[in-house]
């Protein structure tokens, strides 16, 4: 059954998994989402091919949504790219399912230092004592913000620094949003003249299906734990959470200071950096790999970056990763370590980062990344102080597709004013916590 | 000639027959194969995987009828199931009626008629998916053209795509508008195919034209109306790219036809087995209503107008 079931799927898998090795050469298979990263993904396989000119990559792009459904059919079909971008959400059941090489021993052999990399970072890819990957980069939240939009409404940025909200009065996050809300009289959100259902320019921008960019960084700053450890329920019916949840569907709301959720909800909505870009939207709450997204969309000089305001329990960002994975039914599990080792060494990231690509693995690297944009004249450095300070990662759970799907679809509800948040709450924990 | 009486000649015949038939045989093969490899194939294999739990990354296990039973409670799958009747009865009759209207106009001397053919027929031709992303602005409430437009005459327009009781008629007309034009062109080559003495013999009888419509065009469009409704009730108990470009099957499920959920459960839940099985459901719903279709039509429709 098993043969026949893969047999199915193999089908138009099987068709395009030609190549292979001849005269002695390897082909590998290398399967990664982001077209952002792509100049730099190719710049690391230059680099990669002149120590190992025998070793051939091949590159497999997909965009996020079908990556994960091609890479569960190519797994079934038992023909998996042989080394493939990981994200933590993921990473788990495929641990779980032993679809993933482990590389405990190979890491222990070559003697890496694998103190190069953060320590929450390089254990996020550990599960049941066995190591399934190496850091390929790190991620935090920030507030991007257009500065014409900031000097328009007589807001010197300076100001961002100290932002503050509290599900009270909103605070003076609240207000800084009602300042950049305005409608097409010039009006902005706190005068008596405002029009609501009228408004040309929003205060910021939300836009994500998981709660990654949008509200669980309000629950850091409110205290909430969206699970209390790896592996362990989901808690994100506690009340500093839905305190949370309940804050974030205020600013669409109660303040009407967010792009309305009929535009920005996911998974058909428009993307945060679509909004900035249009001038519908003075910031967005956004994360560092989006960067260059936001760059190409607005002119030169009009692109800043902020932190995040601080909420009643303090300061707090979510940060995540990608790592390297190694297909676990690989033909080649020598050459996929090489490439795996090299894309996770000091001198692979030194390329994406000096590309301005994303916040490298390796900590040292850090500067280049700032530097590359302190080229493009942006200050990046709020995406790390932000992870410096309070954080969470993803939740970590075999349980995560359940969670993904039934957190999409209430928090949008929500977000629409049609749910209350303690009861999606409530579901949204139940529904993932049963499986 | 009596070819009968000689026998070489016979002979002869019969192996012209047989050499025919393998010829035959070898022309019809790739299809044979293409509809075993990648049609029956898989239908026995979605049959066989509806009776197991399988999350693509694992043995698939055996489970007997628990998804079957499953589905009972699961007031997603059945909503999905009510979502599916509910879409094709927003699509059908619109879109056969409009493709009727349409092919009688195209049919009347008008015009620039081969250029109007050739318009309607682009939605069409069109990408959905490229076309979801531009009705998505369309039907954007906040800064989309529809409300825009309707704000001129003071109308405040609907949040469309995540209004639960708009989404579903907004993708249904969406596909209407894309599909008008094509099922135009089957009543087009039907209209085109009755015998103009028909008419002629009626007018002479002093028949209204409303009375020829309903006489002679409807009854002789019968063919052309089963292929019509069969592909098209088909398709749209299918329907999945609108969807999935446009709503992705939300507000809160409002929009998940009974194909959305397939997809939702395989590839978001890996639930391919219980998948599986919601498939086999819509094969089996899909059968039976063209079969009903088919007997329906089976002793009304005449296929010979001489």
């Amino acid at each position: 059954m098993a043969a026949a079931a893969a047999l199915a799927v193999a089908a138009p898998a099987g068709l395009a998994a030609c190549g292979g090795g001849d005269d002695g050469n390897v082909t590998l298979r290398y399967a990664f989402w982001d077209d952002n990263q792509r100049p730099a993904v190719e710049a690391m396989i230059d680099a990669f091919n002149e120590d190992h000119p025998d070793i051939t990559v091949e590159l497999e792009q997909n965009p996020w949504d079908d990556y994960w459904t091609a890479l569960d059919t190519q797994l079934a079909a038992q023909s998996a790219p042989d080394v493939f971008w990981n994200h933590v959400s993921k990473f788990p059941t495929f641990a779980d399912q032993d679809v993933l090489l482990p590389i405990t021993e190979q890491i222990d052999q070559a003697g890496l230092d694998t103190s190069a990399y953060p320590a929450a970072l390089y254990d996020s890819w550990a599960y049941d004592g066995e190591q399934y990957g190496l850091p390929k980069d790190w991620d935090s939240i920030a507030l991007v913000y257009r500065i014409d939009a900031l000097e328009a409404a007589g807001i010197d940025p300076a100001e961002i620094e100290d932002l503050e909200w509290n599900p009270d009065d909103g605070g003076s996050y609240v207000e800084f949003l009602q300042r950049l809300t305005i409608d097409a009289d010039g009006d902005n959100a706190l005068s008596p003249e405002f029009d609501p259902d009228n408004v040309e320019q929003y205060g910021v921008a939300m836009s994500s299906s998981t709660g990654q960019t949008d509200w669980w960084n309000y629950g850091v700053q409110n205290g909430c734990e969206l699970q209390p450890g790896p592996f362990e329920e989901y808690t994100l019916d506690t009340p500093e959470c839905v305190e949370a949840i309940q804050f974030t569907a205020d600013l669409y709301n109660r303040w009407q200071v967010a792009v309305p959720a009929t535009s920005s909800n996911q998974p058909n909505g428009g993307l945060t950096y679509e909004f900035v870009s249009a001038g519908q939207s003075a910031t967005a709450t956004d994360g560092s790999w989006t960067l260059s997204a936001y760059r190409d969309g607005l002119d030169e000089g009009n692109l800043a970056v902020g932190p995040l305001p601080a909420g009643p329990a303090g300061d707090g960002t979510v940060i995540n990763g990608l790592s390297h994975a190694i297909y676990a039914g690989t033909e080649h599990p020598d050459e996929a370590w090489e490439l795996v080792e090299f894309l996770g060494s000091e001198e692979a990231q030194r390329i994406a980062t000096d590309l301005g690509s994303v916040w490298p693995g390796v900590s040292s690297l850090n500067q280049g990344f700032t530097d590359y944009w302190a080229g493009e004249g942006v200050d990046v450095s709020g995406f790390q102080t932000a992870a410096e300070g309070p954080n969470i990662g993803y939740p970590l759970s075999l349980n995560d597709s359940v969670y993904a799907q039934i957190a999409m679809e209430e928090f949008n509800e929500v977000w629409l004013g049609s749910r209350d948040a303690q009861e999606a709450a409530t579901t949204v924990a139940e529904t993932a916590n049963a499986g | 000639m009596n070819a009968n009486s000689n026998p070489g000649r016979r002979k002869s015949l019969h192996r012209r027959h047989l050499r025919s038939a393998a010829e035959a045989y070898a022309m019809l093969a790739p299809s044979i194969i293409g509809f075993t490899v990648f049609l029956i194939a898989p239908i026995i294999v979605v049959v066989a995987l509806s009776f197991y739990d399988w999350n693509f990354l694992s043995d698939p296990e055996f489970v007997g009828l628990a998804n079957y039973r499953d589905l009972a409670g699961d007031d997603r799958a059945i909503q999905s199931i009510g979502n599916t009747f509910y879409y094709v009865l927003l699509n059908i009759p619109a879109q056969t009626v409009l493709a009727l209207l349409l092919a009688l106009a195209m049919n009347a001397k008008i015009k620039a008629r081969n250029a109007f053919r050739v318009i309607y027929v682009l939605p069409w031709m069109a990408m959905p998916v490229a076309l979801g992303v531009i009705w998505r602005w369309v039907f954007d409430p906040t800064f989309g053209g529809l409300n825009k437009f309707l704000g001129l005459f003071g109308v405040d327009g609907a949040a469309w795509l995540t209004d639960s009781s708009w989404a579903m008629p907004v993708i249904a007309s969406v596909n209407v508008w894309q599909y008008t034009g094509y099922t135009m062109l089957f009543f087009l080559a039907g209209l085109q195919a009755i015998p103009t003495q028909l008419y002629e013999a009626a007018n002479v009888d002093g028949a209204s034209k409303t009375y020829q419509f309903f006489k002679i065009t409807m009854p002789l469009l019968r063919p052309a109306m089963l292929f019509v409704l069969i592909t098209s009730v088909i398709g749209s108990f299918q329907v999945f790219d609108t969807i999935h470009v446009m709503t992705g099957g939300g507000p809160a499920g409002a929009t998940s036809t009974l194909n959305y959920q397939i997809y939702l459960e395989s590839f978001t839940q890996r639930s391919a087995g219980y998948a599986s099985m919601l498939a086999v459901i819509l094969f089996g719903i899909i059968a039976a209503i063209t079969l009903l279709q088919v007997l329906f039509f089976r002793k009304r429709t005449v296929y010979d107008f001489s």
